[in-house]
């Protein structure tokens, strides 16, 4: 899989690459700002690009314009977004920006290397994979807020928090360590106290658990 | 010679031309302005039927004295000063004192008429214009006859050559006034022309008095100015009495002579008063006078004081500055320091000093004002007002600078914790993001056993919370959604992070706010949501933000117990002291059990 990295900072930028292709990742080009990632996306056409938020010559949230741009512009190409901070209105614009195929992590998450190569694999095969400190966020949010996710239960709450995180219903129940039929269960419980259709699609899914976290 | 004007002008020239009439622009003109000239209208013209009556009654044919050709232009000279003086310095008396002294001299050119009603008129008022005369000495430069010996001097020469012409023609059978002839008493009448004499003498001493002392409080360039007016005046009052007696005889002149040199010198005296006051410097007496009246009813404020100034010198552009002699600068009344110009050829600057120190200075259009002295009197007789506002003005500009500095120092907080927080960001942050892949790996490595495997594992996941803890310093410092997107992005998550369902009514309008502002801001947010978040009890919070009008409003409202003050250690004290330092306000209100709304209005213009 061909992946265009976009990184400031020399050595995480080395070490994002290492990760990558010890993981079997192509890494075709390695941008240190974000005029640069553009023109490499445009160039190489990745099947993935990963990029820092915060990247030269503001320093402000450059890296996340241009990866909102790279989905406008591509739609099919998967795009993570790495950040040192998690923040509900990146994911929201991430989210609304995508039918899929969009990633929203913290950088730390780089070290658990497994997971982290699983999240990207998820996120090119048209999943999503957001981060549980954002997703943790919005659902405490929500259960200040919304009767109907302050009223599940707690083992809910988590298979919700998951589900927003994108995760397939077998790593819940990995996760979890249950089965997956109960991890059904739950879902449709969940569906059910919030009144949600219920979707196979796990992008669908994520969009509508986000959709709902968000408007409540 | 009073103490109140003693510090009254120096010499002074005025601006020519049609910018003369600045003490009255047409702007500014009231409708008794515009009456007044028509008055003088009036008066001229007053002036210039006597004038031709005078001609008029020149006997035709005949051998006629070529002086008598003289007091029609004589009255003349006296309306066209008076009134001339008059419309341009309103609030002096001269102009009016010389319009008198034209009456004057018509009623003492009529002695010589043909009918015996009108050479009667002539006769009683004879000697009337000596008396005018010395009014003007008396009354010049200010229009006004001040102190004790000056008022009584005036009205006895008005009572001499009034009252003791009387016996002259009333006890004196070919008298001045044939008319009013009552019964020859020659006894009568050399008593009461020695009396006219001798009060005479007596006035004038009192006048060359009055006079020698103004000189002598004078100073330099106000004496030279003074000194061939009242020497010339003086000369004139002495003359016309004793031109007859002493100089007649002495330089051998005819009678007829004598009385077209008397004419000359009474008909220059109104010349030499109206261009006295008018460019020879004690302009603008009357108006000064009257700065001088104002200050003692309205108190002087700081604007009303440049403002009087501006209208008593007539120049709208006049610009009073305060000297602030701690830092050696001059400031606006505003406390703003006044940039020291570069001399410009139609601006000009004057001192303004009390006890011989610089109090302020007045900045002047000098194409309008041409003599400096003019504006410095005028300073001079506001300067314990200026002084006094200069004070005021000091303490404003030492707030001003206290208040610069302190904005100064939340600048450099503020970029210094950007620094701090971009440097965690791309140092720490990132070096334990490597730290734990450098862990990970090492736990995945093929060939380790397990026991260092999972030791690694453990270690990564130990650097992993630590970064977490990094996360929440570097958040605390400086949130990156401040950085990143500003003061809406940093109060909404914010408001995601409380425990206390909040509102968040946001309307920046995409205005471009100053970082300083935006951080003063979120952190008076962050404070106040927190003291909700801890002592309120509340179970919902209202957050407004608003940028309108150069102004930035942050209202945070709960509706828990209230109770709160600035004294319970609840960091409301903080929040108070960061909209200070901003220039802003802060309000509160926390009524028992009603809750508390904090207001706090940062300038953001």
């Amino acid at each position: 899989m061909r992946v265009v990295i976009g990184e400031d900072e020399t050595l995480l930028r080395h070490g994002l690459t290492l990760v990558l292709e010890d993981g079997g990742f192509e890494v075709v080009a390695a941008a240190k700002d974000a005029q640069e990632l553009g023109a490499a996306v445009a160039e190489h056409l990745p099947d993935l690009v990963i990029t820092d938020i915060r990247m030269p010559p503001s320093h402000s949230d450059e890296g996340l314009v241009a990866a909102l741009a790279i989905r406008r512009q591509h739609p099919d190409m998967a795009v993570v977004v790495l950040s040192q901070h998690m923040q509900r209105r990146y994911a929201s614009e991430l989210l609304a920006a995508s039918n899929g195929k969009v990633g929203y992590l913290l950088k730390q998450r780089i070290a658990d290397v497994e997971t982290f190569l699983a999240d990207l694999h998820e996120v090119a095969a048209g999943g999503t994979a957001l981060d549980p400190d954002v997703v943790a966020l919005m659902v405490a949010r929500a259960k200040r807020s919304d009767g109907a996710v302050r009223n599940l239960t707690p083992r809910q709450q988590e298979v919700l928090a998951l589900m927003a995180e994108g995760r397939s219903n077998a790593r819940i129940a990995a996760e979890l360590f249950l089965s997956e039929k109960a991890v059904v269960q739950h879902t449709s419980r969940i569906y059910d106290s919030l009144n949600l259709t219920l979707d196979g699609d796990s992008h669908r899914r994520v969009l509508a658990v986000m959709r709902y976290l968000s408007h409540s | 010679m009073t103490g109140t004007s003693r510090g009254v002008p120096l010499a002074a020239r005025l601006p020519r031309g049609p910018r003369l009439d600045y003490m009255s622009p047409d702007a500014v003109r009231s409708s008794l302005g515009k009456s007044l000239d028509r008055s003088h209208v009036v008066i001229l013209c007053s002036g210039l039927l006597l004038a031709f009556i005078q001609a008029a009654m020149i006997p035709r044919g005949g051998p006629v004295p070529p002086y008598l050709w003289m007091f029609p232009v004589v009255v003349l000279s006296y309306f066209g000063a008076g009134v001339r003086a008059w419309h341009l310095r309103p609030s002096n008396h001269l102009g009016m004192i010389m319009v008198y002294g034209g009456f004057a001299v018509f009623l003492g050119g009529l002695v010589s008429a043909d009918n015996a009603v009108l050479a009667t008129a002539g006769g009683i008022g004879a000697t009337l214009v000596l008396s005018v005369m010395v009014h003007l000495l008396h009354a010049f430069p200010s229009g006004r006859v001040h102190g004790r010996i000056s008022k009584t001097t005036v009205a006895a020469a008005y009572v001499n050559s009034l009252l003791l012409q009387a016996p002259g023609y009333l006890f004196v059978h070919d008298g001045p006034a044939p008319a009013l002839f009552i019964v020859e008493n020659s006894m009568v009448s050399q008593t009461a022309q020695l009396m006219q004499s001798l009060l005479g003498a007596a006035i004038m001493a009192a006048t060359a008095f009055v006079l020698v002392r103004r000189l002598r409080q004078a100073d330099g360039p106000r004496r030279r100015s003074l000194a061939p007016l009242y020497a010339y005046g003086a000369f004139a009052v002495l003359f016309v009495p004793l031109g007859a007696n002493v100089l007649a005889p002495l330089l051998n002149m005819t009678p007829e002579g004598l009385m077209a040199t008397q004419l000359v010198v009474v008909g220059g005296i109104p010349l030499a008063f109206a261009h006295g006051i008018l460019r020879g410097g004690f302009a603008k007496t009357g108006e000064l006078e009257e700065l001088g009246s104002w200050l003692s009813s309205a108190g002087g404020t700081r604007p009303a004081l440049a403002a009087a100034l501006s209208r008593a010198l007539g120049d709208p552009s006049l610009a009073l500055s305060f000297w602030v002699p701690r830092h050696g600068v001059f400031v606006t009344g505003d406390g703003d320091i006044v940039a020291p110009a570069a001399p410009q050829p139609d601006r000009g600057t004057v001192k303004v000093t009390v006890e011989g120190r610089t109090v302020g200075a007045i900045n002047y259009d000098s194409s309008l004002i041409a003599e400096p002295e003019l504006v410095r009197t005028a300073g001079q007789v506001v300067a314990i007002a200026v002084d006094r506002e200069r004070l005021t003005a000091e303490l404003r500009e030492s707030h001003g600078a206290l208040q610069r500095s302190r904005e100064r120092l939340v600048d450099a907080a503020d970029r210094e914790r950007r620094r701090i927080a971009q440097d965690l960001h791309d140092g720490l942050q990132m070096h334990l993001v490597l730290l734990a892949l450098e862990a990970q790996k090492l736990a995945n490595a093929a060939g380790t056993d397990p026991g260092t495997s999972a030791r690694a594992t453990q270690l990564r996941h130990g650097i992993d919370s630590a970064a977490a803890d990094l996360r929440q310093l570097v958040h605390a410092v400086m949130p990156a959604a401040l950085i990143e997107r500003g003061l809406s992005a940093a109060a909404e998550d914010l408001a995601d992070r409380l425990p206390i369902p909040t509102t968040l009514e946001l309307d920046l309008a995409g205005q471009n706010l100053p970082s300083a502002v935006e951080s003063t801001a979120y952190f008076v947010l962050a404070e106040a949501l927190t003291n909700a978040v801890k002592h309120s009890q509340a179970s919902s919070v209202r957050v407004r933000i608003v940028a309108a009008g150069g102004w930035l409003l942050l209202d945070v409202t709960d509706d828990g117990v209230g109770r709160a003050g600035l004294h319970g250690g609840t960091g409301l004290r903080g929040i108070a002291d960061r909209a200070d330092v901003m220039g802003g306000t802060f309000t509160l209100a926390s009524r028992p059990d009603e809750g508390t709304k904090i207001v706090v209005e940062l300038p953001c213009g």
